[in-house]
């Protein structure tokens, strides 16, 4: 279109300035266009139409150069909004025209360079926003996969984060009571879990970088529908912002109760062997300096002395070698000596021996049913001066928590579906509380109740145990009722003809 | 010495043996228990000059025992030795608070133990003079 126009006002243009020079040239020369009637006004409209033509071609020429400045103006002021190349102009091959192109062109140039620079700035944005999505769903993970409790709050103590641990210990979930308040979510009859929700708001309110304390808080008990006081070490961290405002809390809580329970049973065993140690040691060192001194004042009494040194040297052996056979036991580098035993003869002999030690006592011992020895042909295959010291145990525990006039019955079952033999020893004893029962095996462990009936290390148990599950694939087993008794026991494999072969 | 009743205290057998030989080796009359509850009656029934006893103990810890004796009018004053095979186990406040004289740990000497008892009578002698 625009390329029609200027050929029409191209054409316009010739067509104006011929007539005005036709009308010129026969005005200046009185032969031209003699012989046409009226020539002379024919002329003289020629030249009116021409220069009307010219004038009005210049005033066409003069807005459109104004135009085209103002579009230059604006160009260079950076005001127009974007267009496009315009190549007809070039050929006009005015300055304007070059400027307006060249302005053009730069505003082009500019353009393309600040989208470039847009684009690379979105390009970043875009990588940022990755990168911090899969930074948090990093943190997500490692939050998730840690065994300890983790909750992170913001700055208005609001609920951001919690794993699995600590809405199980909490009792929330996560999804629902994410950016309520911390004192909603953390709430407990019993006060305990407020101590915690205190300590976040103080923490945070302090503006420490990180906090530690130990809480002990009620929460549900696996595999039971009851509540235990547990024993958590938190710590609790600041988060600050550029400003090194703090803008959030992080704590973590690690259940120390095991840990705790253990350091106390270290603490109460090095107390319970060092007194266990001290009183055969204190027998021994006060014998023998009455010897020295002269204090026995005949042989027989010096023979006393020496006696009783004798034994005591004895007890603290047999003290020393209890704790070294756990030890052992637990390093693996104990020597088993495995054959086949009769259960029957080996509980013989060590039923003969404790006999007399409870009749001193008045408690009755019986073995069987009907206080009759049963006859049991089944042999295990065992360690026998392990085995004899797990009957040992047993029955020396039993007479020991059994008061005067209690009894005491020991009875052998073979299971023969089962391939075992089943040894169990049952007193009218003191009895062991239900909720004690499940640490009676542990090393070290005393009931608290009958601590002060007997004295004991919290070994004998723990030695049963090993010797007849790790050493000889056996199991133990307690029942008991406070008030009423207990029965302990123990069942082994029975010794086939196979194993016996394999083994020998 | 030879007048004075010392009451000796311990569920083991050979210690109260032992204690029992340097005493009336020495002099004294001598009468034991094996356990606390059992020591307190005989405490209250003998009214001996003096009372060596084991800190633990079944059945009445040495502790208790002192904690008893010191509750009933009959007993109260009268002077405590401590044996004890665990030397920390009792602060001075709670030594003070129950009156106990000495604590002595185990392994004791016989010899010390005569000593310290014949200190602890002279010195409950002086008083009662002044």
């Amino acid at each position: 279109m625009r390329l029609e126009r200027n050929l029409y006002m191209a054409v316009t243009s010739v067509a104006a300035i011929s007539l005005l020079v036709v009308g010129f040239v026969g005005r200046r020369n009185p032969g031209f266009g003699t012989g046409w009637s009226g020539s002379a006004n024919i002329l003289f409209a020629c030249c009116a139409v021409g220069s009307a033509g010219v004038i009005v071609l210049c005033l066409y020429w003069v807005r459109f150069v104004e135009a085209i400045t103002s579009i230059t103006n604006l160009l260079k002021q950076n005001k127009l909004p974007a267009v496009k190349s315009e190549g007809g102009l070039r050929s006009f091959g005015m300055t304007k025209i070059n400027e307006l192109s060249r302005a053009i062109c730069e505003r082009f140039a500019g353009c393309s360079g600040s989208n470039l620079a847009l684009e690379k700035q979105v390009n970043d944005v875009q990588i940022k926003i990755q990168l911090a999505q899969r930074q948090k769903r990093n943190t997500e993970a490692i939050i998730y996969s840690i065994r300890d409790a983790v909750v992170v709050v913001d700055e208005f103590d609001r609920l951001l984060m919690a794993n699995e641990a600590a809405g199980k210990l909490f009792n929330f979930d996560f999804k629902r009571s994410q950016q309520k308040p911390i004192s909603e979510v953390i709430t407990s009859s019993d006060g305990k879990h407020k101590e915690f929700v205190d300590f976040l708001r103080q923490s945070r309110q302090s503006k420490v970088r990180a906090s530690r304390r130990e809480i002990v808080l009620n929460v549900p008990e696996e595999n039971s529908e009851g509540k235990a006081g547990k024993t958590f070490d938190s710590i609790v961290s600041c988060v600050y912002d550029d400003k090194e405002q703090v803008c959030g809390i992080v704590a973590v809580l690690h259940d120390i109760t095991r840990e705790k329970e253990i350091s106390q049973m270290k603490n109460d065993f090095v107390s319970h062997v060092s007194h266990e140690l001290k009183t055969p040691l204190a027998s021994i060192s006060a014998y023998s300096e009455m010897l020295i001194d002269g204090e026995a004042k005949d042989g027989q009494t010096a023979k006393e002395f020496y006696a009783v040194i004798q034994s005591q040297a004895k007890r603290l052996n047999r003290l020393i070698e209890d704790i070294l056979n756990i030890s052992r036991i637990e390093s693996g580098l104990i020597k088993v000596e495995k054959k086949p035993i009769s259960l029957t003869i080996l509980i013989e002999e060590q039923f003969q021996m404790i006999k007399s030690y409870a009749e001193e006592k008045n408690i009755s011992v019986t073995w069987g049913d009907v206080g009759q020895k049963p006859i049991v042909f089944d042999q295990v295959y065992a360690d026998k001066d392990m085995i004899s010291q797990v009957v040992v145990n047993l029955l020396s525990n039993a007479v020991k928590y059994t008061p005067a006039k209690g009894s005491i019955k020991v009875k052998t079952d073979v299971d023969e579906g089962a391939g075992v033999i089943r040894v169990s020893v049952t007193d009218t004893g003191v009895g062991i509380p239900e909720s004690e029962l499940k640490h009676v095996f542990d090393k070290f462990y005393r009931v608290e109740a009958n601590k002060n009936m007997a004295k004991g290390t919290g070994l004998g148990l723990n030695l049963v145990k090993q010797i007849v599950e790790k050493v000889h694939n056996g199991k133990v087993f307690v029942t008991s009722k406070v008030g009423q008794g207990s029965t302990f026991g123990f069942e082994l494999p029975l010794a086939t003809a196979d194993v016996a072969g394999a083994v020998s | 010495m030879a007048d004075k009743k010392v009451l000796v205290v311990d569920d083991e057998i050979h210690i109260v043996h032992v204690v029992a030989i340097k005493l009336r080796n020495n002099g004294f009359e001598v009468i034991s228990a094996n356990n606390g509850a059992e020591a307190f009656e005989l405490a209250c029934s003998e009214k001996p000059d003096i009372i060596v006893t084991d800190y633990q103990m079944p059945v009445m810890s040495g502790l208790e025992f002192v904690t008893k004796l010191r509750g009933n009018e009959a007993t109260k004053d009268i002077p405590v030795i401590l044996l004890t095979a665990r030397s920390f186990a009792i602060d001075d406040s709670t030594k003070d608070e129950l009156q106990i004289s000495e604590c002595l740990s185990k392994p004791f000497s016989p010899k010390e133990l005569l000593r310290s008892i014949e200190d602890i009578l002279y010195h409950k002698a002086v008083m009662q003079e002044n």
